[in-house]
């Protein structure tokens, strides 16, 4: 190694943490797998926007993309659960401890077969948590099977035709009144990060499906998940830029035409950058009029489909104490001896 | 004729829906508050409105609280029943019955026969709600036959009503009204009769729910996540009405988050993940919840989650009869998930200990990270029993081998999630958000690190550290309750509300000659001490309320060969309470095979 390269000043974030504070350990997936550069795109994201490392939890279920936490954050505690049941977990741990940024990953069949179920739920209750799903169609770690999301007319490397209708998981949020939903692109590095960032700003559940192509079992060109075929055929709605509350200037440069400013929760600024009709996030009507265009035409479209921050996440709707659960004293939550003889003399009264 | 004081048994036939649980409620309450030792039991259909239910008072000078062998006093209010219910009566047995229902009489001459014509009597006092004022009317009546004090009735209509003005005086208006009745129109010709009593110790009812609900509040329980589901409900519910008394701060904020979840599979994820996170979590459920909990159970165990399941048995298998009482949950929560498991599971035969079990609960979980069962049942949870009084903790919270602090856990020379450092089985951890140690926690295979491992040492001395987790903490757990006589050589062991019925079992079988003594097992795994109990008998019975005898299944595969043999199986269910002759009769059955 050289002098000159040994010297550079290693370059921190707000929280004068180097990126490596915010990396795992390597990847045992397939080489070229979208998986991968989602986590890459998790770890500048969290860098970037200067979360304290250890105060997020990784949350996962099971498969391909469920195992990806072990190759971001390794200053994280982590929990992979079980199939498609993530969202209960990463609930259960919210009650306790509300300060913690809940980042779940999640697949295609953890998220839309098995545990679609927990994942509405979860929106539902407005859940304050950054949910990733690393979509490509298809059942990895079995070897290649459709999942839920496979596009009808699509075809994997191996079979036949998916002819079934799939579900659209942005769609599904949309309906039931998720306050964040975008979708992406697991090669579309800068919309994703700056996607991510602001849904790290959200508070309540903020989902992103992305596509993530399977370069084993559904990358070939018939699949309408494969790095090609989105490429060739993403509708992208905005350019997306994200500005941190801590540093506005960050990443200043007005574009020339029409802008869109959306405040986040913690201040920073997610700015959607008008490229064709502009797309107005709040209209929940437009969104879902969006994706089922895109469907229709058999394209992706990409970006912040829908935003909602009026509405109370789950620590207000359970009208929780202030500081975390976890923090309170013994003391806190037993009750006094005093206030157990009340109760018996009421009863033997 | 000789009076028959205190010691007899009520059966009052309703459809359920109509308000006679309140009535029932009142008559209990009121004998209750005479000093008179009675306990109630409620035999309810899954159903809302308009099915058969019947509630049995038993009346009993030696405190047996099992329903009796017989009806002494049938109550008849639901024709649906009619037949059926005048057929079961022995000769010599009273009917007191609502003779405004159409088509239906009672023509048995053995029997005495009091008609009432509960319907027109209500609709005088109120045509609105005379459904509900005809259980009230029965009540005035057997007040009256039974020699019911006025004052004692008076106060229990007041607190099931709690202090409401209007419904407190129509229900008194129609209890006067069945008394008059009786006295202008009946002639007692039957020996029952109460009587007061002095009562040695202070006690009151309560149901066995409340009572885990109250003991898991004392608990410090912080996360209550639950899908409703009979006969366990009212542990959820019952935490829900004492967190605005007991949790909750002066604005209105609490530090016990409830959560009712999707559905049970949901439900266990976020007890879990109230224990990764540091907190004490629970649910309640039923057999059917347990069932489908099952994954996150192995999880549980495998990654060291503490949490808190508390399973209140019904019937099963699968729907089976859904408000009916059994114990046929204890092989699934011993063992319950796939793969090499064992799990700790508390037994409470009281609701004392259903308390005083709701708060150890959670800290067996965090002291042997792992899952906890509480098993009730329904009989035990949802029928009013006797209390002497709550205890309060005897000891401290144990939050177990938790590293919270910086200098505490850099003093470790070593520091892995699943290191053994103490030699007991039980690992320290750490918690998220702490920085301590991050690991991944994982339900596949893991070395001492928690990092992801398929080497077949890893797997081995995991599993094995496991076992010897648990099975260290078989002394530690409450130990059994015995009551023992020198001179008898049959041990009976027993678990849970069978607690209720033990005492008459045995006192029918000192009748039938035999002399027997107890053993009721309090927890799982089995305390050294059952095994002691097993040695100084000849001969050992195991009760239990299921077809399969499943603790008799349990045991005999943990006991030393040379004892097996000496241990037998005595179970049987019907979906009733235990009745003690039925039980007393087939021990008697089976110590007859076994000396043969």
């Amino acid at each position: 190694m050289s002098e000159r390269k040994r010297e550079r000043a290693v370059k921190l974030n707000v929280i004068n943490q180097p990126k490596d504070s915010y990396t795992g350990g390597p990847s045992s997936l397939c080489p070229g797998c979208g998986h991968d550069q989602i986590s890459n795109v998790i770890i500048s994201a969290a860098w970037e926007n200067g979360v304290e490392p250890h105060r997020i939890a990784k949350m996962s279920g099971i498969g391909c993309s469920s195992k990806t936490p072990a190759y971001y954050l390794g200053q994280s505690h982590g929990f992979n659960t079980v199939h498609g049941r993530m969202p209960s977990v990463t609930t259960g741990a919210y009650a306790i401890n509300k300060d913690l940024l809940y980042l779940g990953v999640s697949g295609d069949g953890d998220s839309a077969s098995i545990g679609i179920g927990q994942l509405i739920h979860a929106i539902r209750r407005n859940m304050n948590m950054v949910y990733i799903i690393e979509n490509n169609g298809v059942y990895g770690l079995t070897k290649g099977q459709y999942s839920a999301t496979a596009d009808v007319g699509s075809k994997k490397r191996k079979g036949a035709t998916n002819e079934i209708q799939p579900i659209d998981l942005c769609a599904l949020a949309i309906n039931l009144g998720c306050t964040f939903v975008a979708r992406s692109f697991s090669g579309s590095r800068r919309q994703l990060t700056s996607i991510l960032r602001a849904a790290m700003s959200h508070k309540g559940f903020a989902l992103i499906d992305v596509i993530s192509p399977c370069v084993t079992f559904n990358n070939n060109d018939e699949s309408m998940k494969s790095y090609g075929y989105v490429k060739d055929n993403e509708v992208t709605l905005h350019m997306t830029d994200y500005i941190p509350h801590f540093d506005p200037m960050e990443e200043v440069e007005v574009p020339e035409g029409h802008y869109r400013d959306i405040t986040l929760h913690d201040g920073s600024t997610i700015r959607l950058e008008t490229i064709s009709d502009e797309h107005d996030p709040s209209d929940a009507m437009a969104a879902l009029s969006a994706l089922h265009d895109a469907e229709t035409n058999k394209k992706h479209v990409t970006g912040l489909l829908y935003f909602d921050s009026s509405k109370p996440s789950l620590d207000e709707d359970l009208d929780l104490v202030d500081s975390p659960l976890l923090d309170l004293e013994d003391s806190e939550i037993r009750p006094s001896k005093e206030s157990l003889e009340a109760l018996n003399a009421e009863f033997f009264s | 004729m000789d009076a028959i004081v205190n010691d007899f048994t009520l059966n009052i036939a309703t459809a359920n829906g109509t308000g006679s649980q309140s009535a029932n409620l009142i008559l209990l309450d009121s004998l209750f508050e005479m000093g008179v030792p009675v306990s109630g039991k409620n035999l309810f259909p899954s159903n809302i409105s308009g099915l058969p239910t019947w509630y049995i008072l038993r009346l009993s000078e030696k405190g047996y609280q099992a329903p009796g062998d017989r009806t002494h006093i049938q109550i008849l209010v639901n024709p649906a029943t009619w037949e059926e219910d005048i057929e079961a009566l022995e000769p010599g047995s009273i009917i007191i019955w609502n003779s405004d229902t159409k088509k239906k009489t009672v023509e048995r001459e053995d029997i005495i026969s009091y008609p009432v014509p509960m319907t027109s009597m209500a609709r005088k006092i109120n045509p609105k709600l005379a459904k509900l004022v005809t259980n009230i009317i029965y009540v005035g009546v057997v007040a009256e036959l039974l020699g019911i004090d006025q004052k004692c009735l008076e106060e229990a209509v007041t607190k099931q009503f709690k202090g409401k003005a209007s419904a407190i005086e129509l229900n008194i208006q129609a209890l006067e009204s069945g008394r008059e009745y009786c006295i202008e129109n009946l002639t007692k010709n039957d020996p029952f009769i109460v009587e007061k009593r002095e009562r040695h110790n202070q006690q009151f009812f309560i149901e066995g729910n409340e009572a885990v609900a109250l003991g898991s509040i004392y608990g410090g329980c912080q996360m209550l996540a639950w899908y409703p589901i009979t006969p366990s409900s009212s542990i959820a519910e019952g935490i829900i009405a004492y967190i605005p008394r007991l949790r909750t701060d002066e604005d209105g904020k609490t530090n016990l988050a409830v959560i009712q979840a999707e559905d049970e599979l949901a439900a266990a994820g976020m007890v879990i993940g109230a224990g990764w996170a540091g907190g004490r979590g629970m649910t309640a459920t039923s057999g059917p919840g347990i069932s489908l909990m099952q994954e996150f159970i192995g999880l549980a165990y495998f990654a060291e989650v503490p949490s808190v399941f508390w399973d209140v048995n019904r019937v099963g298998p699968s729907t089976g009869l859904p408000t009916r009482t059994q114990q046929s949950d204890i092989s699934m929560l011993y063992e319950g998930s796939h793969g090499d498991t064992q799990h700790i599971v508390l037994i409470p035969g009281t609701v004392e200990e259903c308390f005083e079990f709701g708060w150890m609960a959670f800290d067996c979980a965090e002291r042997f990270q792992t899952p906890i069962f509480g098993l009730s049942d329904l009989d035990l949870g949802m029928n009013k029993w006797a209390c002497t009084g709550f205890e309060y903790p005897d000891k401290p919270m144990d939050r177990g081998k938790v590293v919270r602090e910086k200098d505490v856990f850099e003093a470790f020379e070593t520091f892995g999630r699943y290191l053994d450092i103490d030699g007991d089985g039980i690992p320290y951890r750490t918690l998220p958000g702490s920085g301590m140690d991050p690991i991944l926690y994982r339900g596949t295979g893991h070395n001492p690190m928690g990092i992801y491992s398929e080497k077949p040492d890893d797997y081995h001395n995991l599993m094995a550290r496991l076992r010897m987790k648990i099975d260290n903490s078989r002394d530690l757990l409450p130990e059994p309750l015995m009551r023992e006589e020198e001179d008898s050589n049959i041990g009976v062991i027993y678990l849970g509300s069978m607690e209720n019925s033990i005492q008459e079992i045995d006192d029918i079988l000192l009748e039938m000659g035999h002399h027997v003594n107890q053993c009721r097992v309090r927890a799982l795994p089995f305390h050294s001490d059952v095994e002691e109990f097993i040695r100084r008998h000849k001969t050992t019975i195991v009760l239990e309320i299921n077809r399969d005898g499943q603790l008799y299944g349990i045991l005999r595969r943990e006991l030393p060969n040379d004892i097996v043999t000496n241990v037998h199986s005595v179970a049987y269910s019907d979906g009733l309470p235990p009745r003690a002759r039925i039980y007393a009769n087939l021990i008697d059955e089976k110590l007859k095979e076994v000396n043969e």
